[in-house]
């Protein structure tokens, strides 16, 4: 494994799951800081979960998450937010009868009434997304579901996190709307920003990142260079429905 | 025509009282997947708390109104949602409909005994006579309701949609899980909109009992009118809920005068049915969609 320079997030022993199922066994890893880094493995590795458990939607039963110096271990989003964390999950997330404006400004609710440029924080927002800026008075259902989805990122940029968690975000977008999401996100790692993405569209998201984490059975695989885990042949052999172990075993 | 207008009239009256009651019952529904069967006996009990204060309490009409209503949202805002339906809930929608059930029962016989058994005046809060609009004598108490009423409903949909605060509740209300990874303190919002339904309820109460004076049964045929109003409206929805209100109070009224007077309940029961078989998302409702 390749040296992780300053992460900004570190996972170590997490366990949870729902109810007495238990998904994470003891996850560990790091995310560098000012970089993207994707986590692959296949379904039911606990990805989703890994991110749930991580923005205090599961509690974690052990381990620990420290992000940023701070301990941040089953904390309510609130404070996560508060810390410089946002997450965008799977799926549609927003809110189909407020408008698109106001779905964008609710992304500023945690920092409450501290917060004195939010109109500017929102023109920006709309600044980077035409599309939205379009629609900004219509009810955020009428979107398309590439729409719904730049709003969500967009909301989610609202208070400059440091970290973004985003879960699939192709799911459902057009390749070209994809591209743009992809190219956004190189963006703002550009600009400095973490972030750690689930993807299933694991070639073109590892080409376009910095680390691939490998996650299977709640635990971390592999962790390295985008590019290594992307011409890994035991990658390949992961989504085609082997294990790792088998795979070592074969080669 | 005259009867009809007054019978119109009447029935919008009665209709904005069943909008209050249903919006009610649709933001509680929305922001806490809880069915209540007690939204009637919500209607029913602050005009019997506010004849009790006064009754027992010695305490002037206008005093006894205000607390009664501190009281009742107190303990059917606040102690309803913290004793009722967050224990209930855990156990699912069905149980915790169930228990809404058994308050309502509760209510109703604790107003019984506790108040009367008898049906009581309740004094008029707006104007009583009768006025002529376009040729037909109306009853002025009638206006005067839909006015109250309608600035209740204007207010609350101006809180919902023109404040901040009123949006976020609005989102939690769309969406909780999403709303509390935007940070959204989930609980708080899902109170607020319990002690708006509590105050809606109160000011039904205070609307419909001079009309229909002031019973512990009375919560049988409001809750009922509530239901089916919010159901009608489509259950997710605002403007369903007062919409639906407006139709039941009209059929309502209006089946009373030209089918039976006995059927009165009936009929809006059939209007339930229609929809269900027909269109089950409601008037204006959407589909039910909730992902993460």
């Amino acid at each position: 494994m390749t040296a992780i320079p300053d992460p900004i997030l570190k996972v170590e022993g997490l366990v949870a799951g729902y109810g007495k199922m238990t998904i994470l066994n003891g996850t560990s890893f790091e995310v560098p800081e000012g970089s993207i880094t994707t986590v692959i493995g296949p379904n039911g590795a606990g990805k989703s979960t890994v991110f749930k458990t991580l923005f205090g939607l599961l509690k974690a039963r052990e381990g620990k998450v420290v992000f940023d110096g701070r301990d941040l271990t089953n904390k309510e989003p609130r404070e996560l937010l508060e810390a410089g964390i946002c997450y965008v999950p799977q799926g549609r997330n927003i809110f189909p009868e407020l408008s698109v404006f106001h779905n964008i400004e609710l992304g500023g609710i945690a920092a409450g009434r501290h917060l004195t440029d939010m109109p500017e924080r929102i023109e920006r927002a709309l600044d980077r997304f035409p599309a939205l800026r379009e629609k900004a008075k219509l009810q955020a259902g009428t979107l398309s579901g590439g729409q719904q989805k730049q709003l969500e990122i967009a909301r989610g940029m609202l208070l400059d996190p440091k970290l973004i968690l985003i879960d699939e975000p192709s799911i459902g977008l057009s390749p070209m709307l994809v591209e743009e999401t992809f190219r956004f996100l190189v963006e703002q790692r550009d600009l400095g920003v973490s972030i750690l993405m689930i993807e299933q569209n694991a070639r073109s998201a590892l080409a376009m990142s910095d680390w691939g984490l490998v996650l299977e059975l709640g635990q971390t695989r592999m962790f390295d260079r985008a590019e290594t885990i992307l011409h890994d042949p035991r990658v390949g052999q992961l989504f085609l429905g082997g294990s790792l172990e088998t795979a070592e075993k074969a080669a | 025509m005259d009867q009809f207008l007054q019978l119109l009239i009447a029935g919008i009256a009665t209709g904005a009282i069943y909008a209050l009651a249903a919006i009610g019952f649709t933001l509680v529904w929305q922001t806490s997947q809880t069915i209540n069967f007690a939204q009637g006996e919500f209607v029913m009990l602050p005009a019997i708390l506010a004849l009790a204060a006064r009754d027992l309490l010695g305490l002037p009409f206008w005093a006894a109104l205000i607390l009664a209503t501190a009281a009742f949202l107190l303990l059917f805002g606040l102690g309803f949602k913290r004793f009722l339906v967050d224990p209930m809930l855990k156990h699912g929608v069905l149980p915790l409909a169930i228990a809404t059930m058994a308050l309502s029962i509760l209510m109703k016989e604790g107003a019984k005994d506790g108040y009367s058994a008898q049906a009581a005046q309740f004094p008029s809060l707006v104007p009583e006579g009768m006025v002529t609009i376009l040729g037909a004598t109306v009853s002025s108490r009638d206006i005067a309701v839909f006015v109250v009423a309608i600035a209740a409903i204007v207010a609350l949909q101006f809180f919902v949609t023109r404040t901040r605060l009123g949006r976020t509740m609005q989102a939690t209300a769309q969406n909780p899980t999403v709303a509390r990874i935007l940070g959204v303190r989930v609980e708080r919002m899902i109170l607020l909109t319990f002690l708006i339904n509590a105050g809606l309820a109160a000011l039904a109460s205070y609307l419909i009992s001079p009309i229909y004076l002031a019973k512990f049964s009375n919560g049988e045929f409001i809750g009922l009118a509530a239901f089916i109003a919010a159901i009608v409206g489509g259950f997710n929805q605002v403007r369903g809920a007062l919409a639906g209100g407006f139709i039941v109070g009209l059929v309502d009224n209006l089946a009373a005068a030209y089918v039976s007077s006995a059927y009165r309940t009936a009929v809006p029961l059939a209007l339930l049915v229609v929809f269900i078989l027909f269109k089950p998302e409601g008037l204006l409702g959407r589909r039910e969609e909730r992902t993460v």
